[in-house]
This record gives structure tokens, sequence and C-alpha cells, in this order.
């Protein structure tokens, strides 16, 4: 499979990257500080070539204190898909941004910004995308609270 | 122009060379435009594919109720028919176009997304608990989504509304909003029944046999006995 050889490829250029076994696609785990150097390598080597960011989106784990970040690729070359994760402390959610690799995550940045409250660093306009200018908090968090809100009778 | 489901109640005289019908300016002008909804292309969630574009489709065809005229600029139209939820940042952009629409304007709320606020009233951070605490509604269309069938039957309804009004006397007077549930077990296949019997029925305008039964036609009619026999 052309995935599989994706993967060991990646795996032999980055060996701290896990591969993701409870996944339904390719994914792979990489610490958020080779973030930007993997996904430059992701995109421009000739073997993976993975040139198109399909989305871009945060998941909020309250428990675990982390947000994730997952980054959906895929190779208009090889014709393959690839699903990368990263983690970040929810206390300080700051990542680096992807907009100089792929330029369509300016969107996809703002919206989980917009959402999720995600900071990405050299981000180059990061403003909210779909509620007002002056909405506070981040409504997607899990501990998102607002006076408007009904909560569910139990 | 729509199918008229009922005739102009009114009285026809015979003169030699004409005739002259007598009827109330009020129920014209009721008729005229209750036949004559001009709906504004306004859908903000999954109701509005069946609301405006399932029911403007051929296969329903919003055209047999003379309110296919879907116009894109509020100033065109008078009838706001609500198929969606509103989220906060939309409200204000509703009310402003419901202001804008011109007089006599009916609003038609369907789905339950725009009657309380639906599956989203509960932890939602942007969804309006119902649009009429934003803008007053004339109709309630329950569902999720109503189907078609359904939308007509309110349609119908408002159409009875409108032609219940006075024009003339209470030109701005607002009738009670209503809920307009399709009745229990009404299938596509007994309302398609009804339709053709209308058609079939209706397609000779009776005026004279509707004017019978309303009981200023038949003061119209001894006034117009006393003077003529003299
Ligand atoms: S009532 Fe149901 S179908 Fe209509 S907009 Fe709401 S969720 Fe969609």
């Amino acid at each position: 499979m052309d995935s599989e050889k994706h993967l060991t490829l990646v795996e032999s250029l980055y060996p701290t990257v896990q591969r993701r076994t409870q996944s339904d696609r390719p994914a792979i785990t990489v610490e958020c500080d080779r973030l930007l150097e993997l996904m430059q390598t992701l995109r421009d080597h000739a073997g993976l070539r993975f040139d198109l960011l399909l989305t871009h989106t945060a998941v909020d784990y309250p428990d675990e204190n982390r947000f994730e970040l997952l980054y959906l690729l895929y190779s208009t070359v090889h014709g393959t898909r690839i699903l990368v994760a990263t983690n970040l402390e929810r206390s300080r959610p700051v990542a680096p941004s992807v907009c100089g690799i792929w330029p369509i995550a300016e969107w996809q940045e703002r919206e989980a910004y917009d959402l999720m409250g995600i900071l990405y660093d050299e981000h180059p306009d990061l403003r909210r995308i779909f509620l007002e200018d002056d909405w506070e908090g981040f409504p997607l968090r899990k501990d998102y609270q607002d006076s408007y809100m009904l909560e569910l009778p139990k | 122009m729509g199918l008229v489901l009922e005739n102009l109640p009114g009285l026809v005289e015979r003169f030699p060379g004409g005739s002259v019908a007598i009827t109330r300016l009020d129920e014209t002008i009721n008729l005229a435009r209750s036949n004559s909804l001009w709906p504004l292309m306004f859908g903000t969630k999954c109701c509005a594919i069946e609301m405006l574009m399932a029911t403007g489709a051929s296969h329903h065809d919003l055209a047999r109720f003379g309110a296919e005229v879907a116009r894109a600029s509020v100033r065109q139209a008078d009838l706001m028919v609500i198929a969606g939820a509103i989220v906060k940042k939309m409200a204000p952009r509703m009310r402003l176009l419901y202001e804008q629409m011109a007089e006599p304007r009916y609003v038609i709320a369907t789905g339950s997304c725009a009657i309380s606020g639906g599956p989203f009233m509960y932890n939602s951070y942007t969804v309006v608990r119902g649009t009429d605490e934003i803008i007053p509604v004339d109709v309630y269309v329950p569902g999720c989504p109503p189907r078609p069938e359904a939308f007509f039957w309110g349609l119908l309804t408002l159409q009875r509304m409108i032609r219940e009004g006075e024009t003339i006397r209470e030109p701005g007077v607002r009738r009670k909003p209503v809920m307009s549930a399709l009745p229990d077990g009404v299938s596509l296949q007994e309302i398609r029944r009804e339709i053709l019997a209308a058609l079939v029925e209706e397609n000779v305008v009776d005026v004279a046999k509707a004017s019978a039964t309303k009981p200023w036609a038949r003061k119209v009619r001894e006034w117009i006995q006393k003077n003529t026999s003299r």
C-alpha cells in the first residue's frame, strides 16, 4: 500500500513520530515543537508530496488537560491521505501556524481560534471568523458558559 | 396565477348589454392578496430545502397557491418564510429584512428550530430560542422538517387569515398567531385527491351561488328588487 510506504518513510525521517493505532486512516502523532518541520517535509519530500490541507480542527479533552490539533492532508500526486495530530497543553494553547506551508490554513486556523481559542504563532491575521468580534469566550470548549445558554434539565 | 379555491362572494345582476357585480371591496382586496403572496428568498437551514426548494419545484409546486414569485429583494416581498434556526448573529439582520418588507407583511415560521430553537434549545451558545423573540409570526408550522404538504397547510391557513381580515377599516391589525399542524393521518394521496376534486369542481366560478350564503348579499338583493320593481 502507498500509505504504508508513506508511514514508513515518515518514521524513518522522524523517529520520534508515533503511529496511531486506533484510527481508521493512516495517522501519526508528533510533538508540537517539531510540527512545522514535519509539515514542511510532508509537503516537499518527493516521496510524500502532501500538497493539500483538507481540513484542520481541534478537539478539547478537559480531563486529560490537553487540546488535540488535527491536520488532514491529501497528496494529489500519490492519491493518499494522512492525519497528523499534535497535543497542546490546555493552559497554554499556542501552536505554530502552518499558513506559510498551505495558505488555506489561514481561515481554518481562524476558525479553530474562534471556536476553541487556539493561538497560532505568526498567523498573519488572527481574528474571529464566525462569531462577532466582541464575543467573549470560546464556545466549543467543553467548559464554556454564558448567560444566554440554557442547561438541559436532568 | 394561483389556484383560487373559493369564490368571490358577491352578487351579479344581469342587465341588458352586460352585468353588474356587487361585492365588498374588502373581499376583493383580500382575495387578491391571499392568492398572490410573494415570498422572500430566505432560508437559514435544512428546512429551507424542504420549504423553499422542494415546494417551489414542479412536484409539489407552490405556484398552485399563487405564491411562487420568490423575490430576492425584501422590498418586493410580503411573505417571509423562516425556514431554519436563527442564530444570534443573524437575528438583527432578519429584523432589518422584516422592517424593510412591504406592508402588509406576513411571517410563517416552519420547523421546530424557527418555533422554539428545537434541537438547539439547550446547551447552545448561539441559536435564538424562537423567532418570535425577534419578529411577530403569523403561522407556525411544526415539524422537523415539516413535509411540503404541511407547509401548504400552513400557507392555506395564512390565506384564510388574510381573507378574514378587515382591510379597509382596520388595515394594520394583525390576527393572533396560530399553530397550523397538519391533521393526523392526512396523506399526500388524500391531498392530491382533494385538490383534483377542487380543480374539477371549481373550474367554473359561480359568483351568484356563493353570494347566496352571505347575509349582507341578501340585503343588497332586496334593495335592488325594491328599487328595480318601481
Ligand atoms: S426544524 Fe429540523 S429540519 Fe428544520 S431547520 Fe431545524 S433541524 Fe433543520
